[in-house]
Parts: C-alpha cells; sequence; structure tokens
C-alpha cells in the first residue's frame, strides 16, 4: 500500500488523476464514449513523462523495496486509474438511463458490452506500452506511439460496432441484451488481467537491466 | 572490526569507460572518502553498490549481508544522499516526507523534526524552491532519519557554501563518533575529506590506485614531493600531481 500512496501523491501528474474521472462523460448526450478510454491511454503516457522529468524511478530505487518494485509501483497505480475510471462511469451510465436520456447516437453506449471492450483495449495498450517503457525507462513517447496505433484501431472497431446490424444487440441495453453481453465482459476482465500480469513479467524483465 | 561495508571486485563496462575491480572496505565509527576527478566513476561505483546500475562483476555486502540479495532489507538500514538529484520539484517537503517515511520500519518523527528545524527547513516550502545546499539537507534529513548504520552519500558538499560545508562535515564527525554508523562520502573538494574523512579512497579513470586510513594514504603520495616542497603534500597536491602524471603519460603514448 505505500507503493501506491507514494505513486498517487508523488508520481502522478495530477492530469492522470483528472483523466481517471473522465469516465463521467457517459453523461454526454451524444459523444463517441470509447474517447473515454483513449483518457485513460493518456494518463499513463503523462504520469511516465512526468516521472522521467522528476527523477522518480531512480528516487523510488534508493527506497528500501526491490528494484521490481518500481514497475510495480507504476501498474498499480495505472490499473487503479484505469478501474476507478470504468467504476466510475457506472453510476453515470445509470443516470443516463434514469433521466431518459435515450442512446448515444454517435456510436456505442456505454452497455456491458462497452464495458469488456474498453478491458480489452486497455490490455491491449497496456501490454504494448508498459514493457516497450521499460526498455529504456526514458523513451516515453516511442512507447506511446506504437501502443497508440492499436488503440486508435480498437476505438473505431468499438464505436463501428454500433453501426453494425448483425452486431447491435451490443449496443442494446434491455435486460435480455445486457445478459447476452455479459461475456463480453468476462472476456475482457480475463483479457485486462492477464495482459497485465504478462506486461509485468516483461516490464520487469527490461526494467533489470535499465541503467538509473 | 567487521566492516560495515566491503565492496569485492566490482566492475561495470561502458562503451568508453569502465569501472574495474573495485575493492575496498568500511570498518564501524569510520569516514571513508572517495576522491577522483570528474569522469572518474565515483557516482558509477555507488550506482553499482545500490543496484541503480547492475554491475558486470563484483559483490557488495552491507553489514554482513550479501546487497543484491537482500536489497530491501539492507536498504532499511542505509541512508543515501546524491548530491545531483532533482526530484518532486513541485512538491512540499512535507508531502515527499509523507510518503518516504511509510517505507521505514524505523523512522524517528522526534529525529525528523530535529533535523528540518536545526537545518531551518520549512514543511509548506516545495523542493524547488529550495536552494542546492537546502536540497542537500534535506535530502541528508529524511537520510538521517530511520537511524541508519551507513550513509552513502554522493558529492553531498557539491554546491553548498563553506559555512554549509562546514556545518555538514561537523554533523558527519558527531554522526561516526559513537562508533554504530559509517559514511562513505565521495567528493572532488579535497579540503573537505583533509577536514573529516579517517579512510581515503582514490579512484582514477575507473581503477582504485589507493585506499588506506589518511596517514598511510599521504605517505603513500610521498614520491610525488619534489625538492621545493617543504611541507607534506595536500590531498588536493597529490590529487592534481597524479592526474597530471598520468595525462602526460596517456599523451606520450
Amino acid at each position: 500500500m505505500q507503493l501506491l500512496y507514494k505513486e498517487l501523491v508523488l508520481a502522478a501528474h495530477p492530469t492522470h488523476l483528472v483523466f481517471a474521472c473522465m469516465g463521467a462523460l457517459v453523461l454526454v448526450p451524444a459523444y463517441p464514449f470509447s474517447v473515454i478510454f483513449m483518457f485513460g491511454c493518456l494518463g499513463p503516457y503523462i504520469t511516465l513523462q512526468y516521472g522521467r522529468e522528476t527523477g522518480d524511478a531512480r528516487f523510488t530505487a534508493l527506497l528500501p523495496v526491490a528494484r521490481c518494485d518500481v514497475v510495480r509501483g507504476k501498474f498499480l497505480l495505472i490499473a487503479c486509474l484505469q478501474l476507478f475510471q470504468l467504476a466510475l462511469s457506472v453510476p453515470f451510465a445509470c443516470l443516463r438511463g434514469a433521466l431518459g436520456m435515450g442512446g448515444n447516437p454517435v456510436g456505442l453506449d456505454a452497455t456491458v458490452a462497452w464495458y469488456g471492450m474498453g478491458l480489452m483495449l486497455y490490455a491491449v495498450f497496456d501490454a504494448i506500452f508498459l514493457p516497450v517503457y521499460y526498455h529504456t525507462a526514458c523513451k516515453v513517447g516511442r512507447a506511446f506511439l506504437v501502443a497508440a496505433l492499436p488503440m486508435v484501431l480498437m476505438m473505431a472497431g468499438i464505436e463501428s460496432v454500433a453501426h453494425i446490424p448483425a452486431l447491435a444487440w451490443m449496443d442494446g441495453t434491455e435486460p435480455g441484451e445486457l445478459r447476452r453481453q455479459i461475456p463480453i465482459l468476462l472476456l475482457g476482465v480475463l483479457a485486462y488481467g492477464g495482459a497485465l500480469s504478462l506486461a509485468y513479467r516483461r516490464s520487469v524483465q527490461n526494467f533489470s537491466r535499465v541503467d538509473l | 572490526m567487521k566492516a560495515l561495508l566491503e565492496v569485492r571486485g566490482l566492475t561495470k563496462r561502458y562503451a568508453g569507460f569502465a569501472l574495474e575491480n573495485l575493492c575496498f572496505s568500511l570498518a564501524p565509527g569510520r569516514i571513508l572518502g572517495l576522491i577522483g576527478a570528474n569522469g572518474a566513476g565515483k557516482s558509477t561505483a555507488f550506482r553499482c553498490m545500490l543496484n541503480l546500475s547492475r554491475p558486470d562483476a563484483g559483490s557488495v555486502s552491507m553489514f554482513g549481508r550479501d546487497f543484491y540479495r537482500e536489497e530491501m532489507q539492507c536498504k532499511q538500514e542505509i541512508g543515501v544522499v546524491f548530491g545531483d538529484v532533482d526530484m518532486y520539484p513541485l512538491k512540499r517537503l512535507e508531502t515527499i516526507t509523507a510518503a518516504v517515511r511509510r517505507f521505514y520500519r524505523n523512522w524517528d518523527s522526534t529525529q525528523y523534526e530535529g533535523w528540518m528545524h536545526r537545518f531551518g527547513l520549512e514543511k509548506k516550502k516545495t523542493f524547488r524552491s529550495l536552494s542546492s545546499g537546502m536540497k542537500t539537507k534535506y535530502l541528508l534529513t529524511l537520510a538521517l532519519s530511520h537511524r541508519p548504520r551507513l550513509l552513502l552519500l554522493d558529492e553531498p558538499t557539491s554546491g553548498l557554501d563553506p559555512v554549509s560545508r562546514d556545518e555538514l562535515l561537523h554533523i558527519f564527525r558527531d554522526i561516526v563518533r559513537e562508533g554504530k554508523c559509517s559514511i562513505l562520502f565521495s567528493t572532488h573538494i579535497t579540503s573537505d575529506l583533509e577536514r573529516c574523512a579517517d579512510d581515503i579512497a582514490y579512484l582514477q579513470k575507473g581503477r582504485l590506485i589507493a585506499c588506506a586510513d589518511k596517514a598511510e594514504f599521504l605517505r603513500s603520495f610521498e614520491a610525488l614531493r619534489t625538492p621545493g616542497d617543504a611541507a607534506p603534500l595536500s590531498l588536493e597536491e597529490i590529487m592534481l600531481r597524479t592526474e597530471r602524471k598520468n595525462n602526460w603519460d596517456a599523451t606520450l603514448v
């Protein structure tokens, strides 16, 4: 817990914390909700860039922690804020329904499938971005560019779902449709957990070769 | 007496520079000064000792434990100050302290408050707003507040005014007086070591060319004296003449 506390009070860029609150955007009447996931990917990029400028990795490595804990702290922070962002969006999605605001005309609604696909997007982004970054613990822009391409493609894919008639059930908010979407959410949870675990191992391996 | 720090065969090779086979030890209650010109490998030695850079060979033992195997336990008992550290510039000192103190089992708030008061540090100030001397003092406060048995200080007096340097050197002597704590202290300001070091190690181009207690160290460089030298050579003269000799030899080659 002390690692997460240190990350939150010292290492996280304030913008990252603001981006974690962007889950509330599901209340906007017409908005491509997958942009919320982009904020969840931009946050880690900004924090790692900030960490590089503030000497965060070296300072953390001098604390009584193992070298892999420097990486673990960042993974904890990123996962917590991405999950917080999704969790925060739930009450707003419910409020949207309660207010009778109707469907999102731009793209996919904040349905159960949307959450599953969001977790899959985060899984792909984190699995690429973090190990590439920890290869040097310095070149954060390059790592983001490499991971941004699949992120953008997945965002486009998520938004397209709402416009493909055969997949319209993923955009439905009726109880039956929501139940049908549960496997997508479960797949997202599995993909996110698995990808973070693999990315962590690769990142620790890469970071062990970096000179601080 | 058992050494608090023992470095054996520490080697790190980069393209164009190598720290080769560094060996020395530090007994309890002693101050070991590590001297060397810029680029001699002092900071590289510190980084390798602390596993910030993975050495190609060698071992580091602290308090009789292998540092690389028991890194977390060893770090609980050491205090580290890097003179060039410029971390979290926009954070208040109290915020940094609140995060750091959670990592140490032996954190002593009374001691922390005492050092903050002694150094005239204000908790509400941001790290950026401190002068470089005050930054070093704050880092030293953090390093001393968990009652370390070993202090590793890389260029702690660089950038400090003579009054602050004098104050720090007195503090270093006070810390080791009881014999429980030792200090490894790198610098290129040789006069600081003349005033406070018990032992001196001289690093030149990545190689340790001498390591002994101060009197013996000075004696071992007697050959550098010329007929015109009435008094024994100072550390600064020893360093200057050794570096000049080495540079001229290199030029002739």
